[in-house]
């Protein structure tokens, strides 16, 4: 929230409602070196909805892949935290942002690793609205032709997008029943319980012979009151108050 | 003049440019092909018969094949993305953009049927515009072979000139020109004729109509310089600044919109290094249609003819 207020621009929703997933990402499930951000063996994450980037951009400076004080410089000349993440930035494995791509760039990262015989996993984070892209499914057919069970996506459903709800704006239904019809092993959970994300996750690294997709429900701007549940903030820069409150709601009023 | 004669190509460039990309598979241990299900079309199945777990068939959805190409990519792994040109340069034009130029990975495209050299396909399937779109990308180098040897010399090229390179490939077999001992180098060319009258620079199919154009014009005292300008990007500067000092004007002839294609980088470098009496041949501002091959040269204004009536156009000797 900060980083987006300095950088008077950003995506505030979508990355609140990502942001336990990829927190338990990067605390708990990635195979990572900080030290070493091209390490061959280290697992792959590709924020897809890469305008959810601030929410990536804090976990990474918090996992010592730069400095804290680059997140005050988002968007800005100059700042190696570029709008939509990039594959210059330590830790990031590759630009991301333009929505529908992600899915087919793990798709290659995974045959990559098949083929090099490693045992790292792609894990690629999809927006629910970005499921309107036809490339997705052109990713997900491939995908379970090629086996490529190191490959697991996870939605974000938090049925907004920018435009507006997603069942008004393109309603997808079943997007996990989807993924199932195209082959791949499928889960559904709460996208906020830590607890559960971990565990799902466990299962679909478990998974052989097809990749897994988890589809997580969410909330859009989850943690801030005024934002939840709306899709006026799925763009939306917050002003000095609205920074204040959303800061109290997060972290108690001792902030 | 070359000493080489010319004679019928057996093979189409894309059959030529497979061809030698099987025999690298023993060369080079760690490439990967991508196809778009056309693989028996681009002959890309060649590769993938002597290396099938190195030959990925995406289907018929080059956006994701692209774009997955990339993903392979990015640990530096070469691939090589196999389609026709229509296809690779506008469907996923903002997967060769975004995801392969951006990032400047080692992704190579093996670009069939380029300009309407699929002349009896119709427009659907002729790729007239693809020197524009992959030229303007950032990082991306781009090569077009005119004939059996170069194809094959030119995947070299390709594999081993560092980022993402399209090389544009024809549908059907013209003429063979060079040679096994023909070297071949990115931002290279051949001066195929020499002259001092006038230089014609061309590239890929154009290369024969320009040969026989400089034949033409030879019968009226005039000595066209025929340069193939085979690296299209970067294109060989200085090869052309020396022809343009003996001849003092220049023809571009290609088999693409007139508009951002060769013609116009040309254009614009000869107004700001070297102006010359100029002119550029290719479609204007249209659409072609289905027929042979040599029709439309004739009908678009890509002919033999063409070549020598602009040449002595800028000559004032028509």
């Amino acid at each position: 929230m900060d980083m987006i207020y300095k950088a008077k621009s950003g995506h505030p929703g979508g990355a609140l409602s990502a942001a336990d997933i990829v927190t338990a990402l990067y605390f708990d499930i990635l195979r990572l070196d900080p030290g070493n951000p091209r390490w061959p063996e280290r697992d792959r994450f590709l924020l897809s909805k890469g305008h959810a980037c601030p929410v990536l951009y804090a976990c990474l400076a918090m996992r010592g892949y730069f400095g804290f004080e680059h997140l005050d410089t988002l968007r800005q000349f100059g700042s190696i935290l570029q709008g939509h993440p990039i594959r210059k930035t330590p830790g990031i494995d590759m630009t991301t942002g333009s929505l529908g791509h992600g899915l087919s760039i793990g798709l290659g990262m995974a045959l990559d690793g098949k083929l090099r015989k490693k045992d790292y996993r792609v894990y690629v984070m999809l927006g629910d609205g970005e499921t309107n892209e036809g490339h997705i499914w052109e990713a997900a057919m491939a995908a379970a032709k090629y086996k490529t069970d190191n490959l697991i996506a996870i939605v974000d459903r938090n049925r907004l997008q920018m435009d507006g709800c997603c069942d008004e704006v393109m309603p997808m239904g079943n997007i996990a029943a989807k993924f199932r019809a195209f082959g791949w092993k499928t889960f559904e959970i709460d996208g906020h319980n830590v607890a559960e994300i971990l565990r799902t996750i466990e299962k679909a690294r478990k998974v052989r012979g097809k990749p897994s997709c988890i589809v997580a429900r969410t909330v859009k701007g989850k943690g801030v009151s005024y934002m939840e549940d709306r899709f006026e903030w799925h763009g939306k820069c917050p002003d000095i108050d609205q920074l204040t409150c959303a800061m109290k709601e997060i972290w108690g009023e001792d902030s | 003049m070359r000493p080489h004669a010319m004679t019928p190509a057996t093979v189409p460039t894309r059959k030529a440019f497979s061809e030698r990309m099987a025999e690298y598979g023993a060369i080079d241990g760690d490439f990967v092909v991508f196809e778009a299900d056309i693989g028996y079309s681009t002959f890309s199945h060649l590769f993938g018969d002597q290396y099938p777990e190195r030959y990925f068939n995406m289907g018929i959805a080059e956006g994701n094949m692209v774009s997955a190409a990339a993903g392979m990519a990015a640990d530096g792994r070469t691939v090589v993305a196999s389609s026709y040109g229509v296809f690779l340069t506008m469907r996923a034009l903002e997967s060769v953009r975004t995801f392969v130029c951006y990032p400047d990975l080692n992704v190579k495209f093996l670009s069939s049927h380029g300009g309407f050299t699929p002349a009896i396909d119709g427009v659907t399937h002729q790729a007239t515009e693809d020197i524009a779109n992959m030229t303007t990308l950032p990082n991306m180098k781009v090569l077009v072979p005119a004939d059996t040897w170069s194809s094959r010399k030119l995947f070299d090229v390709t594999l081993q000139t560092p980022g993402p390179v399209f090389v544009r490939l024809m549908r059907d077999p013209i003429l063979d020109l060079y040679e096994a001992g023909d070297s071949f180098v990115m931002g290279g060319s051949h001066v195929l004729i020499e002259g001092t009258d006038v230089t014609i620079a061309t590239y890929g199919d154009i290369v024969f109509e320009a040969i026989e154009a400089a034949t033409i014009l030879a019968k009226d005292g005039i000595r066209a310089e025929v340069i193939d300008l085979y690296s299209v990007k970067p294109f060989d500067r200085e090869t052309l600044v020396r022809s343009l000092r003996k001849t003092g004007a220049l023809v571009v002839a290609e088999n693409h919109q007139k508009r951002n294609g060769l013609g116009y980088e040309l254009s614009n470098f000869c107004l700001k290094n070297h102006v010359v009496p100029f002119d550029n041949l290719g479609l204007e501002d249209t659409f072609t249609e289905s027929g042979s091959y040599p029709k439309l040269l004739d009908k678009y204004g890509l002919s033999k003819h063409h070549i020598a009536e602009s040449a002595k156009r800028i000559l004032g000797r028509n």
